[in-house]
């Protein structure tokens, strides 16, 4: 009985039994395609979660524009701005900042800001063990993800530059960037870093916003008003801070560029089995072409069948990529720059990015394979 | 007067830039639900009048002309195939992949029908062709005989008017042979079907009707062709 149960044939199950009788071939093809496009997820995820938690940074801190050297990137911005800056009416409160990176361990690399014990930006954090640092001591507060990470709690001690300095408390930050980071006295990281007199911006609060003014005519104003009073410096919203100052950009380009070249051998990939497919089957290309099948659905079944390689492999990819984000997050290395961020955007973008790269890499063999003359293509060995 | 179903005007073929002249000017009519069988040796050109008259192939000069209308110019080629022709080969051609089932619904996925409607249609002719109990048999689970049959379904999938066979017993032994000729000569009679048949066994060119004789890309001899 079981012989009689009739089989509708599908062109996307047609497709499937295509690419499923050489199944190794398949299988390595979605392999290839699935590491670039998790490259991409992996690369892409990590360089877009630096530049969502920087920007939760700010707003769990309430900082609204952050004024920083017009070109340079370095920490070159002079202290004494604050003063001028501090007496701009649009301005409510403005505290100088150095960001650094520094080596804390040969394993464990962490950011290490320099603050003054009154910053505002202390708002954004809650103390877990311990107590705020003093200006002029050799202290310093961690984030509870690398105090855990180091295995230090408040009253340890930690040798920063030779300096050995005491852990005040332990802090919960409201971003990643914090939790993982190392904040000391702003005087105390210039002196260790031979910055004295200078710091990397001013992260600054604005007034509320008068009746009648809109929030963006009002920042725009007080952008305005602080690059006045400061020439050769730049007032930049929190949010365009966040997304495009040189870090972030520089991760971002990265990680294009980098999973760009992922993608393009995983282009290669399908399209070398492409060719490989359409080669071999130019005898039942022509059986196609003879039964009617026009050229153009021909050039379907064949861009379906390298949409489909795409989208298997850009599924995996993503899979590939969940995992790497993961173990990003878990490398103590890493774990203090970004947790696994995983927008829908980037899934979209993963996968639109697979069956796109599918259809370039099928494109030249589906369109050879399509335009073959029936009787040629029955005649082929 | 009205047009023959199918009319060759001195129809020739080259290949190798014209050195190799498979046909050289080949003229035929064919009547609505004539049965015509095409023999000559091998090299004579018969497979490649086939050719042309399926619209497989196009002549280097001279035209085919379906119901009076050129093939490659008034009628699309990959329209003409779809519909009209029902093409049934030596080596049968069907595609390894698929269930015997499935072969026969390729040639309805080019007319967009129902997928519900493909499948009822092509489990009606492999039933139809004794087949019932092979429907979803893989080619090489069937036998050489079983596999012509199930071309023979395909080729009947979307009710052609033109059933065009080149040497569709060359690779069966004279048993299939036999039933698969019983079969083609049932259906042509049934449906009233036009059916040109090339082969090079004179024994099957003498059941047909009408016989065409083909040699060194000239018709020989044969009724209303020169």
């Amino acid at each position: 009985m079981q012989d009689r149960m009739a089989r509708s044939l599908s062109f996307a199950w047609f497709s499937w039994k295509n690419l499923w009788r050489r199944k190794l071939r398949t299988l390595l093809t979605v392999c290839g395609i699935g590491m670039a496009v998790g490259a991409f997820v992996a690369l892409v995820g990590f360089s877009r979660s630096f530049e969502h938690e920087w920007l939760r940074m700010y707003e769990s801190s309430g900082t609204d524009i952050a004024v920083v050297q017009k070109t340079f990137l370095n920490t070159s911005v002079d202290e004494m701005a604050g003063a001028r800056l501090q007496s701009l009416s649009s301005v409510a409160a403005a505290t100088p900042m150095i960001l650094n990176m520094m080596d804390l361990t040969p394993e464990i690399n962490a950011l290490v800001y320099g603050w003054r014990a009154d910053s505002y930006e202390f708002d954004g954090l809650t103390l877990m063990s311990g107590r705020r640092f003093r200006d002029g001591q050799p202290e310093v507060m961690l984030g509870e993800l690398l105090a855990s990470n180091l295995h230090k709690q408040a009253g340890d001690t930690l040798e920063i530059q030779g300096s050995r300095l005491t852990i005040a408390g332990v802090y919960h930050g409201g971003s990643a960037l914090e939790a993982g980071a190392v904040i000391m006295p702003l005087d105390e990281l210039q002196q260790i870093a031979s910055l004295q007199g200078k710091v990397t911006a001013f992260h600054v609060r604005l007034r509320p916003v008068p009746a009648g003014e809109s929030p963006d005519a009002y920042l725009k104003n007080a952008q305005a008003q602080i690059e006045a009073a400061l020439p050769g410096l730049r007032a930049v919203p929190a949010a365009q801070r966040a997304s495009n100052n040189q870090i972030v950009l520089l991760a971002h380009a990265a990680a294009w560029g980098t999973s760009s070249i992922a993608l393009l051998i995983g282009i290669l990939g399908i399209a070398n089995t492409m060719a490989m497919s359409v080669l071999e089957r130019t005898r039942e290309i022509g059986i196609l072409r003879a039964l009617g099948w026009k050229s153009w659905r021909v050039m379907l079944l064949i861009q379906s069948e390298a949409a489909a390689l795409g989208l298997v492999g850009g599924v995996f990819g993503i899979a590939i990529g969940w995992g790497s984000l993961h173990l990003l997050a878990w490398l103590p290395r890493t774990s203090s720059i970004t947790p696994p961020a995983f927008s829908p955007s980037l899934l979209l973008q993963a996968m639109g990015v697979a069956v796109v790269a599918g259809l370039a890499a099928g494109a030249i063999p589906a369109w050879r394979g399509a335009h073959l003359l029936p009787v040629e293509a029955l005649r082929h060995d | 007067m009205t047009s023959p179903l199918l009319e060759a005007r001195e129809l020739r073929k080259g290949y190798d830039d014209g050195r190799i002249a498979a046909l050289r000017g080949v003229s035929l009519s064919i009547e609505a639900g004539d049965f015509v069988a095409i023999s000559g040796p091998s090299g004579s050109g018969k497979s490649t009048l086939l050719q042309l008259l399926g619209g497989l192939d196009t002549p280097s000069a001279g035209q085919v002309l379906y119901r009076g209308e050129a093939l490659g110019r008034a009628i699309n080629l990959d329209d003409y195939r779809s519909t009209e022709v029902g093409f049934i080969f030596q080596a049968f051609y069907l595609l390894p992949t698929l269930r015997a089932i499935e072969n026969v619904q390729v040639p309805m996925m080019a007319l967009r029908r129902e997928s519900s409607t493909r499948a009822q249609r092509a489990e009606a002719l492999l039933c139809e062709l004794g087949l019932e109990e092979r429907l979803n048999h893989y080619p090489h689970e069937l036998s050489t005989g079983e596999r012509q049959r199930v071309a023979i379904a395909r080729a009947l999938a979307n009710q052609p008017t033109l059933l065009l066979a080149d040497e569709p017993t060359g690779n069966l032994d004279s048993e299939n042979s036999a039933r698969i000729m019983e079969t083609l000569i049932g259906i042509q009679k049934s449906r009233g079907m036009t059916m040109i048949i090339v082969t090079h066994e004179n024994d099957i060119a003498a059941s047909a009707p009408r016989h065409i004789r083909i040699r060194d890309g000239r018709i020989e001899s044969g009724k209303g062709a020169s």
